[in-house]
């Protein structure tokens, strides 16, 4: 691939699509126009909303006897006015007159944690509460939602008699809480009523002769302790990241059309598959215009966002800082990447333009509109949100908004949708490779994705990276499943299903060479030395050197040696050997340095050690663990292309965790190689290690090269 | 001297169809090959393999010592390609599309600028080249089309119908643009329902039907052999008036 040429089509294709309206319409003027509208549009909508429900009186009904003393604390203010042309049913009056009607016994859901009867504050604060059905609750229903009045009092008959007597009475609010005026009587009658209560209490109190307070006990206070940046975030965190997500996509919307479909519709395309350049330059030009297409449109909203919250809006309820702009800015990058590369992927398919439309609307829906679970109070980025495309970006936006992400989360969230977008790309590129559906033809799905047996061949890159993303999310969302069956049944599952399982599938299923693919070579005498010496050190390395550059939180570092020592059930050391040394050396060893690097492989030696090393390490979805494990995948990478003998790497690995483990399991034994209780292993024995791991290496160096063939 | 254009038993299925089946030619330096046939006949699809956009299923093309197969980026440096639905950028102009081709097939700036102008002032561009090709009229695009096929020098053009939906004007002075090309030494070879142009421009003529060239030669021959006295009448005789695929 030539840069040049690349560079030439991506600022051709970025001229074009800038000179178009539609597209700019979409990209600039929709989201410098929506933000501005939308919020001070809606803050204002609320704020007066708001002021007109405070203004408004309160128009209740008083059903039942009410002492003059309690009309008067009712209305006093003259907020509340109580609407003495709103009569009960006459049935109700009688019973609420004779004392026929009492306060209904509470339904289930009050006996389980409701008020009771009885208690002083018995109130009906959550509308949930369900009375059973009963002739005063049914008038009320049709007194307050047919807005005769905002919401009805009632007080039982034994209100009167209680005052009276120093006994308890009991009132009910009947309000209805979709209607904001009938909440905001609700909540001015609760308040008028505490008042009444306070001074009844302590007009009691006083007349027995009793402290004030007495009869009240404790005063509970209630104070929010989110500062405000978390307060107005978690209202941004609400809608903002869906709107910043499909707002972006849409930028790309009409370029990964117009680029493709429209190319092939204005008779274009053919212009350009004559001229001296290969699909994948084609592809990757246009591939960043339509990216770049989606960034100005991300910018142009996160900027309109930010002018709009801090310049424009009157209220300073809402607050956005710089960083947390740009934050949400930088995360939105992968999630463009990969939408980029799915937007044109799919469009390359459509005969043209109305064509592409039909065919983006469905993708663009299926792939933003999840993002809208974000609106969701509650779902939040999690162990399992980390891996869903597009939503994982929303809610890491959302949880930076409340500045609450954490950095594996952070981690995950964006291998993933590296990991997606990188599988897209090459969907993508495959697609454009295609003179078929570049000249409006039609392409079989089968041969598209490459599922054509190959037979004696081995994986290509594009091929062992797919492979690679298609097992981190299988892996993933696998242990995650299998939790609750226990450590040592998750590894074993994990391991053997999710990773040799495949390797041996693919392998299998596309007819790929066995012997050559997975290295299934005798070990050189040599390239074994190494691999023991290799394996017996790189771990005091690691531990040694490597997580100083990166220390792991305590939590992890804990969870880790459960997991070494297989969730602390008391095991023998052969069976931590199987399950943490023995076969995740096997299973790993022929997935990575088998299939991986045998895919990797015509990409020459150092890249493919390089690339295969990254995905191992990014394979242990811990942004803590990724040196340590990226320096382990070198060195094995390195030992099985030298070699040309997967068994050098699965000795090498299966004696670097087995020693591991053992130390954990065994704390005389680390205590006295110095890898006791403290949280690095000690300068003396880490250079130890060194020493042993240069001679490994040394061996392997001189070592003659495997037949690599 | 080698032919600049060398095609042998070309293949190519679309499904069960074989659009082209076992097409072999080749056309010469200061040559114009004219390829006649009705529609579906796999003119189209025999002329893009020879550009290098559709890989064939079976056979080889060799432009000039290029193999079209091992090298495609070597080889569609030596040709032009043009079609009559072709189009070009309607967001740049005639300008901006030369220069962009030009980067693409690799040309200094200095030289892209000086065949531009050359080629704005010889095909009489001059009151367009600065306007967006999408408020061409269609002569007006085709001769951009034709500067753009033209602009990196090639010895070889292929040409797909380049005279299709122009009017009678813009069509003969394509015709002469061709003929130009020839005459400064080019290969051209062309595919045409015009037979008029094809009588006018043609050294040699292949009849192309169901996918095979049925017959090839000079025009005299050609017409000799069918014993006709002009091409349609030829072309019909061979052809025959049911030979449409569609």
């Amino acid at each position: 691939m030539r840069s040049a040429v690349v560079l030439e089509i991506f600022r051709k294709e970025l001229t074009e699509t800038l000179r178009d309206r539609r597209t700019l319409t979409m990209m600039i003027a929709l989201p410098v126009l929506l933000y501005p509208l939308l919020m001070i549009g809606f803050s204002k909508l609320q704020v007066s909303q708001r002021e007109a429900t405070e203004e408004r009186t309160s128009r209740i009904a008083l059903w039942g006897a009410a002492p003059a003393a309690l009309r008067e604390a009712l209305t006093r203010g003259g907020r509340v006015v109580i609407d003495d042309a709103s009569p009960p049913p006459e049935a109700v009056r009688r019973g609420l007159a004779r004392g026929t009607l009492t306060r209904p016994a509470a339904g289930p859901r009050d006996a389980a944690g409701g008020s009771r009867p009885g208690e002083p504050a018995a109130r009906e604060r959550d509308a949930d509460s369900r009375e059973p059905d009963h002739p005063v609750l049914d008038a009320a229903r049709a007194a307050v939602t047919q807005r005769r009045v905002d919401a009805v009092l009632v007080l039982w008959p034994d209100v009167g008699p209680a005052i009276a007597d120093a006994g308890v009475g009991s009132v009910s609010i009947y309000f209805d809480s979709v209607r904001e005026d009938s909440l905001e009587a609700q909540s001015r009658l609760e308040r008028s009523l505490d008042a009444y209560r306070d001074r009844l209490v302590a007009e009691r109190e006083r007349a027995l002769g009793l402290k004030p307070g007495f009869a009240r006990g404790l005063d509970v206070w209630a104070t929010n302790v989110a500062a405000e940046a978390r307060q107005s975030g978690q209202l941004l965190g609400l809608f903002l990241p869906f709107l910043l997500v499909t707002m972006s996509l849409l930028g790309g919307f009409y370029p990964a059309i117009d680029l493709t479909a429209g190319e092939k519709e204005r008779g274009t395309m053919q212009t350009l598959l004559c001229a001296p350049v290969s699909p994948v330059e084609i592809v990757t030009g246009k591939y960043f215009a339509v990216w770049v297409t989606s960034l100005i449109a991300a910018l142009a909203n996160i900027v309109s966002l930010g002018v709009t919250v801090m310049r424009i809006l009157p209220v300073s309820s809402i607050s956005l800082s710089l960083p947390t702009l740009a934050l949400a800015f930088a995360m939105l990058l992968p999630v463009t990447l990969f939408i980029t590369a799915v937007f044109l992927a799919v469009a390359a398919f459509a005969k043209d333009f109305k064509d592409g439309q039909n065919f983006l609307t469905p993708v663009y829906m299926l792939l933003a509109m999840p993002a809208g679970v974000t609106m969701l109070r509650g779902i939040e980025l999690n162990a399992w949100t980390a891996f869903v495309p597009v939503v994982n970006i929303a809610l890491l936006i959302k949880a930076l908004l409340i500045s609450e992400a954490a950095p594996d989360l952070i981690f995950l969230a964006l291998l993933s949708s590296t990991a997606y977008a990188a599988m897209a790309v090459m969907l993508a590129a495959r697609v454009f490779g295609r003179e078929q559906v570049m000249l409006g033809g039609r392409e079989s799905l089968r041969s598209l994705l490459g599922f054509e047996r190959r037979k004696g061949e081995e994986p290509t890159p594009a091929f062992a990276l797919t492979a690679f993303g298609l097992v981190l999310v299988l892996t993933f969302y696998g242990s995650l499943l299998l939790k609750s069956a226990g450590t040592i049944a998750t590894l074993l599952v994990t391991e053997y299903g999710f990773f040799l399982g495949p390797t041996l599938l693919l392998v299998a299923g596309f007819g790929f060479a066995w012997k050559r693919t997975l290295a299934l070579r005798r070990p050189p005498l040599p390239g074994l030395v190494a691999a023991v010496l290799i394996g017996s050190s790189a771990w005091a390395v690691a531990a040694g050197l490597l997580i100083r550059v990166l220390p792991p939180p305590e939590s992890l570092v804990r969870a880790l040696e459960q997991l070494l020592l297989l969730d602390g059930a008391p095991a023998p050391l052969w069976l931590v050997w199987l399950v943490i040394a023995i076969t995740p050396a096997l299973c790993e060893e022929m997935f990575f340095r088998g299939f991986v690097l045998s895919g990797l492989r015509r990409l020459g030696l150092w890249p493919a050690v390089l690339v295969c090393a990254l995905l191992f390490g990014l394979a242990h979805s811990s942004v803590y663990r990724l040196l340590p494990t990226f320096v382990i995948g070198l060195l094995l990478s390195w030992l099985v292309w030298k070699t040309g003998s997967i068994w050098t790497g699965v000795v090498a690995h299966a004696l670097n965790n087995g020693i591991a483990a053992t130390l954990v399991y065994d704390k005389t034994l680390a205590a006295a190689v110095g890898a006791g209780s403290q949280a690095y292993l000690g300068w003396k024995p880490t250079l130890v290690a060194v020493v042993v791991l240069a001679a490994g290496l040394v061996i392997l160096r001189l070592a003659p090269p495997a037949e690599n063939g | 001297m080698a032919p600049t254009l060398v095609a042998e038993g070309l293949v190519k299925r679309f499904g069960p169809v074989a659009a082209v089946d076992g097409v072999s030619l080749t056309v010469s330096a200061g040559e114009v090959v004219g390829l006649l046939g009705p529609n579906g006949a796999g003119k189209t699809t025999t002329l893009r393999m020879l550009a290098g956009i559709l890989t064939p299923d079976a056979g080889r093309v060799r432009v000039g010592d290029v193999d079209i197969h091992d090298r495609p980026l070597d080889a569609k440096r030596r040709l032009g390609f043009l079609s009559g639905d072709t189009q070009l950028y309607q967001r740049l102009t005639t300008r901006e599309v030369l220069r962009y081709f030009g980067r693409l097939y690799g040309m200094a700036e200095a030289v892209i600028d000086a065949r531009s102008s050359r080629l704005v002032e010889e095909l009489e561009m001059g009151e367009f080249a600065d306007r967006p090709c999408g408020t061409l009229s269609s002569g007006q695009k085709q001769r951009a089309n034709i500067a753009r096929a033209f602009l990196h020098e090639p010895g070889l053009l292929i040409l797909d119908e380049p005279t299709v939906a122009l009017d009678v004007i813009s069509g003969q002075f394509i015709v002469e643009s061709i003929r130009g090309q020839r005459d400064a030494g080019r290969a051209v070879l062309f595919s045409t329902h015009v037979m008029s142009e094809a009588e006018y421009l043609c050294d040699r003529i292949l009849l192309l039907h169901r996918g095979r060239v049925i017959d090839e030669g000079v025009l005299g021959d050609l017409l000799a052999r069918s014993g006709c006295g002009n091409l349609t009448d030829a072309f019909l005789l061979r052809v025959g008036r049911e030979g449409h695929r569609e």
